[in-house]
């Protein structure tokens, strides 16, 4: 062979592979977009991750702990083919699962907007694989059936008052009194008290309830009972998906968060909890967001950096992932009505493809960088989990098996 | 119907072989001409299909009766008479433990009073015949009498295609577009109303346009071509004669029709009335769009309330999530009263109507 | 019509005598009559005509031809799934209902011997017909998907939707069948034939119209049931599998009644364009049957003479089978029984 011949085989057994310095190259621009998109995250959750390192009692560079958790999600990020999923739930999450859907390769994964309660029920008898839920589960529930935090997400309070400008300050016991018929007019003493120097309308007060089985109810009655312990919601039978609310002349029922929304946008007077997925379309139907006493007695916005206070003040998650976000004592600027958002599925599903087929789809979801980066969240106002909880939730991840 | 071994030529089919030889047994039947084999199959084959097809219905009633009882027994053990009476339905609590009453597990706190759903249920369709049947009878007379052969023709295609058009499109339309007019416009002058006995009801607050009146509305319209079709087809049979008769003896037309076909028609158009009042008992997905679907009864009549078919349809998925299955049970108990209503009342309209059929019309000799 | 006092014993004495001899009271009432009936008319065709103008006002708007090539995605995308699921459920429905109801019709028609156990067959299928489709909903849900644990189906689906359909399938089929006159089936016994030759033969197809009207009608209410169906077939952004359960069914009117609420304009356009689809697949039904009672009327018993006279022209009392049956089934037997009797 001449040098002509081992040329030309060099080249074609070369042929397909990059020249190595391109190879250098993409690795370290991906190298540094990581990186760049762990500070971006760093940032919120590493209040959380070095409070979770403190807790622990062992010093942990935040990096760290989060390239474990993303080796663990790449390892479950593996779809098999030929799966359909069905999905069902909250339609808090519904906006972020069904663009995850939308843009997920290889597995098909159909979403409804049903309400937390239809989430948790179906997933409870194996109608759908996947339940989606903003509300944890109860213990009665059978072991097998798992919630897993995907996001974090909140919920706001908006009402219906065209002439009222900025923000106006509600808190628990005035919500209670809206809800329980005390406080029928925007103008009542109790509300100016908070809203010291603006003026308010005698609109009537319309309360806007779920008539769903509805995460939102929990999160909503949670915050009403924790924050004010003479609320209605206990003799109602505690913070619930599904709740007796009283009966007020004025109040109106409706599906879904959507419902909620499109409820609130055309009845003058209403005040609704939605959640903060639909916060951007409220704020353009022209609906008010409320300021909401905090456990700490500071009225907060739900902005994402008192979200994540909120969230980082919980230091201890259990290992079953339930746990309430609500009013936290410890975030003197934390939003007081934060939540996980749940995945349920049961444990033991039909066939072995189907479990990788959830365990890949919900890693993918809650990776940072796929389902969860800022391109999905941000316009919702999620914020991905914090080192800590992701761990708890790929714990739970792997038991579906 | 003639059984078909019957020969009514005397004739037997085709003409009997000669008889048996030799080999024949004394005293044996005369042999019958057999038929072809496949024939006696057919026809063995479409009485037993036929039979068959006409029990399923019948299975079916069976089947779902059974089922509801049997979901439903627990549930009635449970709630008792506070199931028709109590105004507060409440699931409980699922993040306690449950507890046991009576042998009974459920959630704590859970009590089920379906008295709103029922109340509402009632009224609205109570306000649906109010206002669908003056309209639909109204609307059946002038199509009879008065309207020229070519537009009765296109009335007609108006109201099957009224009468088919999907409930939810309708429901739509009274939640997009009906509703948001109604509590705008014309809500707030009924509210104005003099505060006089009957009228009186028309005053309070008003609203969104979702509540009793808008859904009673929207009911209204779903029965008017039940009742509107009936009474045609019944007008278009009273006998000719009859009528020419009122007519010879000077009556107008209203006289006439008051005096002959009014009576003729009566029963018929109360039978189609109760099955328009059972088709608005039942309607579910059009209500629950419009009714507001809140779970207390509605405190005038443009109040939120729900009917017993809304909350089912609204409540039953999450309602698999109560894990002692309560829940699930006490709406198979509201079905249960729900089949119960629309039963009684389906019944009545067809006995009702049977008796109109067999001619207990006017006593002026027979029919013609 | 000119009347004079005093000459009919009892007629009552007209106060004054207008141009025909017939009081202003009783005219005034007369004018009364046929004007809040009019009124009546008119109030009966508001609704039909705001109803379609409504729907067509919101879904034209937006409307892309790409509904009919996109699959619904939880957030915009199409409706070709829903409209090839609610095919499959039509042709199911018809398959199903057709055969159940037909031979239930030929049953108590033909078949049954007259007493009381018939009386109860007919009666269950009546009593059937009135009951709410949410209670099926809810039986299908119960039994079917989480009792038998087929998960939301289209075995499940079909199964409620032919078991709320059959009644109406039945009904008609009975009395299309009940109209053919008795000469019909002796001219065919006469010849020799048997009982199932001359139904065969002879009086299935003078029934046709009837039994196709039925048919019809039982596809246009289940082309526009919600209830029972969002508890037995799911939903599926995909399109329907063949699998006959653990697979859910995409359908029509779930687009109508769960994006319209919905913020996303892209999946409220949806809901539109569905409506307007749904009401668009009613019309082709209703035409449908006209279509086949105008083509069959050779077959059609209520014509003089059969097959050889010209179509008479119908006349207030000498309607067709075929024009009265959509509405004879959505009136049920109130009108059918009358219709029968007279």
């Amino acid at each position: 062979m001449d040098a002509r011949d081992l040329a030309n085989e060099k080249a074609a057994s070369q042929r397909g592979r990059r020249p190595w310095y391109r190879n250098v190259g993409a690795a370290a621009t991906v190298a540094l977009a990581g990186a760049l998109a762990a500070g971006a995250l760093a940032a919120p959750v590493a209040g959380a991750a070095t409070a979770h390192a403190k807790a622990k009692g062992k010093p942990k560079a935040t990096a760290n702990v989060y390239a474990s958790v993303e080796k663990q999600l790449s390892g479950l990020e593996k779809p098999p083919s030929g799966v359909s999923l069905l999905e069902t739930g909250s339609t808090l999450l519904y906006p972020l699962i069904s663009a995850w859907a939308a843009h997920y390769p290889a597995t098909h994964v159909t979403t409804a907007g049903t309400g937390s309660g239809t989430g948790i029920a179906d997933a409870l008898n194996g109608t759908v694989q996947l339940g989606a839920s903003d509300a944890y589960l109860p213990i009665s529930d059978p072991s097998n059936l798992l919630d897993i935090p995907l996001d974090v997400s909140a919920q706001q309070v908006d009402y219906n008052l065209p002439g009222v400008k900025g923000h106006l300050k509600l808190n628990a016991a005035v919500l209670n009194g809206m809800y329980n018929g005390t406080i029928t007019k925007w103008n009542d003493p109790a509300i100016a008290a908070l809203n010291k120097g603006v003026s308010l309308p005698a609109t009537t007060v319309v309360p806007l309830h779920r008539s769903d089985g509805s995460g939102d109810t929990f999160m909503f009655t949670s915050f009403l009972d924790f924050q004010d312990p003479s609320s209605w919601v206990a003799s109602s039978g505690g913070p619930n998906t599904s709740i007796h609310f009283p009966s007020v002349p004025t109040a109106l029922a409706e599906q879904g968060n959507g419902g909620m929304l499109a409820g609130c946008e055309k009845t003058t007077g209403c005040v609704a909890y939605i959640g903060i997925s639909y916060l951007r379309s409220a704020l353009k139907a022209g609906l008010g967001d409320a300021q909401l006493e905090n456990g700490s007695g500071k009225y907060v916005l739900p902005t994402p950096g008192a979200i994540s206070s909120e969230v980082a003040s919980f230091q201890h998650i259990p290992s079953t992932g339930a746990i309430s976000l609500v009013n936290s004592k410890n975030a003197k600027f934390g939003y007081p009505i934060v939540n996980f958002e749940y995945a349920i599925v049961n444990a033991n599903q039909s066939s072995s493809t189907t479990a990788q087929a959830i365990r890949a789809f919900l890693a993918w979801g809650m990776d940072p960088r796929n389902g969860s980066s800022s391109t999905y969240l941000t316009p919702i106002y999620f914020h991905p989990l914090a080192p800590g909880a992701m761990q708890i939730a790929l714990n739970l991840l792997k038991k579906i098996q | 119907m003639s059984d078909e071994s019957v020969d009514p030529l005397g004739q037997g089919g085709p003409p009997p072989p000669p008889p048996a030889a030799a080999g024949a047994v004394r005293g044996a039947r005369r042999p019958r001409p057999p038929r072809p084999y496949a024939r006696r199959l057919a026809e063995r084959a479409l009485r037993a299909g036929s039979t068959v097809t006409a029990i399923v219905p019948l299975g079916a009633l069976v089947a779902m009766i059974v089922v509801l009882l049997v979901e439903a027994l627990p549930a009635i053990r449970y709630n008792g008479w506070h199931f028709l009476t109590g105004s507060t339905w409440s699931q409980g609590s699922y993040y306690s433990p449950p507890v046991r009453t009576n042998g009974i597990l459920h959630p704590a706190g859970a009590t089920y009073g379906a008295w709103p759903l029922i109340l509402g249920t009632i009224e609205t369709s109570a306000i649906a015949i109010a206002i669908g049947f003056p309209i639909a009878f109204g609307a059946a007379i002038f199509i009879v009498e008065k309207l020229p052969k070519r537009l009765a023709g296109v009335v007609g295609l108006c109201l099957e295609l009224l009468a088919g058009i999907p409930s939810v499109v309708i429901g739509l339309w009274g939640v997009l577009t009906l509703g948001p007019l109604l509590a705008r416009d014309v809500y707030p002058l009924l509210a104005h109303l003099p505060n006089v006995p009957v009228l009186n009801i028309f005053r309070g607050y008003v609203g969104s346009g979702e509540g009793l009146l808008t859904s009673g509305i929207v009911l209204a319209a779903m029965i008017i071509p039940i009742i509107a079709a009936t009474t045609r087809d019944l007008l278009r049979q009273v006998p000719e004669a009859t009528r020419e008769g009122a007519e010879a003896l000077g009556m107008t037309g209203a006289e006439v029709f008051r005096t002959v076909q009014l009576r003729w028609i009566r029963t018929g158009v109360i039978g189609a009335v109760i099955l328009g009042l059972g088709r608005a008992l039942g309607e579910t997905i059009a209500v629950a769009l419009v009714s507001g679907s809140v779970i207390s009864a509605a405190t005038n009549i443009y109040g939120t309330m729900t009917t017993i078919a809304a909350t089912i349809v609204s409540l039953l998925d999450s309602a698999q999530g109560d894990p002692t299955g309560l829940a699930t049970r006490s709406l198979s108990e509201a079905a249960l009263v729900l089949l119960g209503m629309t039963l009684i009342v389906n019944i009545g309209a067809r006995m009702l109507v049977r008796r109109s059929a067999r001619g207990a019309a006017l006593p002026v000799g027979v029919g013609f | 019509m000119a009347v004079s006092t005093g000459t009919i014993p009892g007629a009552p004495a007209a106060p004054s005598l207008g141009r025909a001899g017939v009081s202003s009271r009783r005219r005034a009432f007369d004018l009364w009559w046929w004007v809040l009936s009019a009124i009546g008319l008119v109030l009966l065709i508001v609704p039909v005509v705001w109803v379609l103008a409504g729907v067509v006002a919101n879904a034209v708007p937006n409307w892309s031809w790409s509904i009919f090539t996109e699959t619904t995605t939880g957030i915009g995308g199409g409706l070709a799934n829903t409209i090839v699921g609610t095919f499959v459920l039509l042709v199911g429905v018809g398959i199903l209902a057709g055969v159940v109801g037909i031979g239930a019709g030929v049953f108590l028609a033909e078949v049954a011997p007259p007493g009381r156990l018939t009386g109860l067959l007919r009666g269950a299928s009546e009593v059937l017909s009135g009951i709410p489709s949410i209670v099926f909903g809810y039986v299908g849900y119960v039994a079917l998907v989480v009792g038998l644990h087929w998960g939301f189906s289209l075995l499940a689906a079909l199964v409620v939707l032919s078991l709320l359909v059959v009644p109406y399938v039945a009904k008609s089929t009975e009395l299309a069948l009940g109209q053919v006159p008795l000469a019909y089936r002796e001219g065919g016994e006469a010849l020799g034939m048997s009982k199932t030759h001359v139904l065969r033969r002879v009086v299935l197809r003078s029934a046709i119209p009837g039994m196709a009207t039925g048919l019809i009608f039982a596809l246009a209410i289940s082309v526009g049931e919600t209830a029972p169906l969002l508890y037995t077939a799911g939903f599926s952004n995909d399109y329907p599998s063949d699998h006959l359960v653990h697979a859910a069914v995409p359908y029509l009117t779930y687009a109508t009644f769960t994006f319209w609420n919905q913020p996303s304009t892209a999946v409220k356009a949806l809901s539109y364009d569905s409506a307007l689809l749904l009401v668009f697949l009613v019309l082709v039904l209703i035409l449908a049957s006209r279509l086949i009672v105008r083509l069959t009327q050779r077959y059609s018993p209520n014509r003089v003479g059969g097959g050889a006279l010209p179509r008479r022209r119908a006349t207030r009392r000498g309607l067709t089978a075929g024009a009265l049956a959509p509405l004879d089934a959505s009136a049920a037997p109130a009108e059918r029984d009358g219709t029968s009797a007279a």
